[in-house]
């Protein structure tokens, strides 16, 4: 099978290229990494995006003989390890010093929780108001200490009207104080307010899908779009050693050996298609494991990647059929392959696939519809929702391959 | 015997814009462990006619169109497969990928030529021996100087062991050592029993290797015959080369009227004739000069060689044809 040695060889060829390395694997992770970087260098983990919040307390709270010391409860909840990637809480004797640490912008929020903190509790007519203090140059991070202050005090004024609540059913004489005791120790169980809790934030995606990560989710595009990108490039730059290797002599050595010449452009035609198919299965699984992105169900993505591939190489072919000489591969391939490759791939970059006309226009070009599919994919896209994507794809190569082999052969065979 | 080679009335013309002909009716036929060459300035239409017989270019039918090219029998037209089989190329440029090794290449061209297991490492051993590269195999070809690459160009021809081999200008381009080189190479082949056809501007080369010479000029076979034969054909024409001290067109009509000249033609400022005893022409030449006031500044007397044959059989120089 000498069309698979060409191929081979080819293949061997490309990838001692360090030029051809650079834009096959090199850009798109690179240009990847940097908008990975940018926006956080965060993995596929549960980690907070944003940075740790300073916070100084000041607990006030002087405690009560029924209901205890809530104000250090709320103290360790805040100090919890659930919490302590979103917030460094410092601790300090009175509000001014709590005041003076956000003036001082050593912390971003200054929290007091005021003396009658535990005595409200005995008092259910009682009002209670703890102090939030932010540092106004900060929004982010103090937006979810407020956040996470909220949502524990929203637990405590829970637990203060069950409490209410309980105590007019058992005037009432509906409840023994045995009962109210469990409900109201159900209800704080139910709160999760305790300091070894889980995290008082979880984000859920729908059931039916992964857990994403929200940076995940926004480099896997990006990714996908530099792999379509630059595989149509290789595509064109592989098919390109056809006129290189007539410039270079070698085509012709090889038409003067005992192999047919269609056998011959069939190897130049693999290797092309090949190379593509390595190109794009090493950035996927390079994607996943630097970047952690989801690339979709096995089956969705394997052929997603066959149909890029296939896209891109038949693409190159054609392309390469038109040139006289490898001289004219570097207008050609920059203006065409950018050209298409920006329109095709539009909606990534304004982030709205179904707004017209912009939506319109991707589809006019073979990357728009590998953008289509692959973004499908990720989305965790069945076979049967992208096979129209993939056939629309699949019959592109069709006519870009006779194209391109009518007129190469035409042309060398 | 069957011809190793047997053309027959080849035929090329290239048409970009205007019309060149470049091979112009060729025919000839190389027997067996025969050297051949194929002798002729730049343009003559050797390259072309080597073309048709790689199968690289296909030729035109010509006015009958009785074209033929046979290698060992085998009709490169209708069995283009069996025919290539038989023979390998030298291409005149080197052909070879500057980044794979030496081995890298011997092994993907011996494939193509159908090399399979332990037949192809053997012979890429052989081959690697016979020119010399084992020590540097796992080389790059573009580190190599020009003459080992040259040495591995015509190394890959010689991989499947071909009946006959093409040599498209080999030594263009290369230190005399390694000219040397492939000169003891060639005649090794033939000493093999390997039929060589081979293609030359440099009249040295071709009379020291080949059994048969034909010189082309302008797409066309003017002569083919061994060496001793076509200088023959110039008698024992002497080649005389003169410099004058003035224009050399002002002597040119005087010494052509001179007796025992045979052909007069300036190639670089000097005067070159061919004559019948230098002995008896050398002193008529200079009364002419003398005659006409112009002084002789330099003369060089050659003995017929087959640069004397190509100026007899065309009035111009091999060199500036």
């Amino acid at each position: 099978m000498k069309s698979l040695t060409i191929a081979l060889n080819d293949l061997r060829r490309s990838f001692r290229s360090t030029f051809a390395l650079l834009f096959m694997f090199g850009i798109p992770l690179l240009v990847t990494g940097m908008f990975f970087v940018m926006f956080g260098n965060i993995k596929n983990t549960d980690a907070p995006v944003i940075a740790t919040t300073k916070v100084a307390l000041a607990n006030l709270d002087a405690g009560n003989a029924q209901t205890g010391q809530l104000g250090q409860t709320l103290v360790d909840a805040l100090q919890s390890e659930g919490l302590s990637k979103l917030m460094e809480v410092t601790l300090v004797k009175d509000s001014a010093s709590a005041r003076e640490m956000v003036v001082n912008q050593q912390a971003g929020v200054a929290i007091i929780i005021p003396a009658n903190f535990s005595d409200s509790f005995s008092d259910t007519q009682a009002k209670v108001e703890v102090e939030f203090i932010q540092d106004p140059t900060l929004i982010l991070g103090p937006q979810v200490v407020r956040s996470v202050l909220n949502q524990m005090l929203d637990a405590y004024a829970g637990i203060k009207i069950t409490v209410a609540e309980s105590l007019k059913m058992a005037e009432n004489g509906n409840l023994s104080y045995d009962e109210i005791s469990r409900i109201v120790t159900e209800y704080m169980a139910a709160t999760e307010f305790s300091s070894d809790s889980t995290p008082l934030i979880d984000l859920r995606s729908p059931a039916a899908l992964p857990k994403k990560n929200p940076m995940v989710s926004l480099v896997g595009p990006i990714m996908a779009g530099m792999m379509i990108f630059y595989a149509f490039f290789t595509g064109a730059n592989t098919a390109n050693s056809i006129l290189r290797e007539d410039e270079e002599g070698t085509l012709q050595r090889m038409f003067t050996t005992p192999t047919a010449h269609t056998e011959i452009m069939r190897g130049k035609f693999y290797s092309v298609g090949l190379t593509v198919i390595v190109q794009v299965t090493v950035l996927m699984i390079a994607a996943r494991i630097i970047f952690g992105i989801q690339w979709g169900m096995l089956a969705s993505a394997a052929l997603t990647a066959l149909a890029i591939a296939c896209v891109a190489g038949t693409f190159g072919i054609m392309l390469v059929s038109f040139l006289k000489s490898t001289k004219q591969s570097g207008i050609i391939f920059g203006g065409a392959l950018t050209v298409t490759g920006m329109l095709g791939m539009v909606n990534i970059f304004t982030g709205n696939p179904q707004s017209a006309p912009l939506g319109i226009v991707p589809l006019f070009t073979p990357q728009g519809w590998a953008t289509r599919a692959i973004l499908a994919s990720m989305d965790g896209a069945a076979v049967g929702t992208i096979l129209p994507s993939l056939l629309i794809m699949v019959a592109m190569s069709i006519v870009f391959f006779v194209i391109g082999v009518w007129r190469l052969q035409s042309r060398f065979a | 015997m069957e011809s190793a080679i047997f053309v027959q009335n080849l035929h090329k013309t290239f048409r970009n814009g205007s019309s060149l002909k470049a091979v112009d009716g060729v025919s000839f036929e190389v027997a067996p462990g025969e050297i051949f060459s194929l002798l002729g300035p730049n343009g003559a239409g050797k390259t072309t006619t080597i073309s048709m017989l790689s199968a690289l270019l296909k030729p035109d039918n010509g006015a009958t169109g009785a074209n033929d090219i046979r290698i060992m029998g085998r009709s490169l037209i209708t069995e283009p497969l069996a025919a290539k089989a038989m023979i390998g190329v030298v291409p005149q440029d080197i052909a070879l990928y500057q980044d794979l090794s030496a081995l890298e290449n011997l092994i993907f061209w011996a494939k193509m030529y159908g090399l399979k297991g332990t037949l192809l490492k053997t012979r890429v051993a052989e081959v690697l021996d016979l020119i010399g590269l084992t020590d540097r195999a796992n080389d790059r070809i573009s580190k190599y100087s020009g003459g080992m690459k040259r040495r591995v160009n015509i190394g890959v021809a010689l991989l499947h062991q071909p009946k006959v081999i093409y040599m498209d200008e080999p030594t263009v381009g290369i230190d005399p050592q390694s000219r040397r080189s492939i000169l003891d190479g060639v005649i090794a082949l033939k000493n093999q029993g390997m039929t060589v056809l081979y293609t030359t501007h440099y009249m040295e080369e071709a009379q020291e290797l080949s059994d048969r010479i034909a010189i082309m000029d302008h797409g066309k076979i003017i002569a083919n015959d061994s060496h001793e034969n076509l200088i023959r054909l110039v008698g024992q024409k002497t080649r005389i080369s003169l410099s004058i001290n003035t224009e050399p067109e002002t002597m040119i009509e005087p010494w052509k009227a001179c007796k025992g000249v045979s052909t007069i033609a300036i190639e670089e400022s000097k005067i070159n004739l061919l004559v019948d005893d230098s002995n008896k022409v050398l002193p008529r030449l200079f009364e002419t000069a003398a005659a006409k006031d112009v002084r002789i500044t330099s003369v060089e007397i050659q003995e017929p060689n087959l640069e004397t044959v190509f100026l007899h059989l065309t009035g111009r120089a091999l060199r500036d044809a």
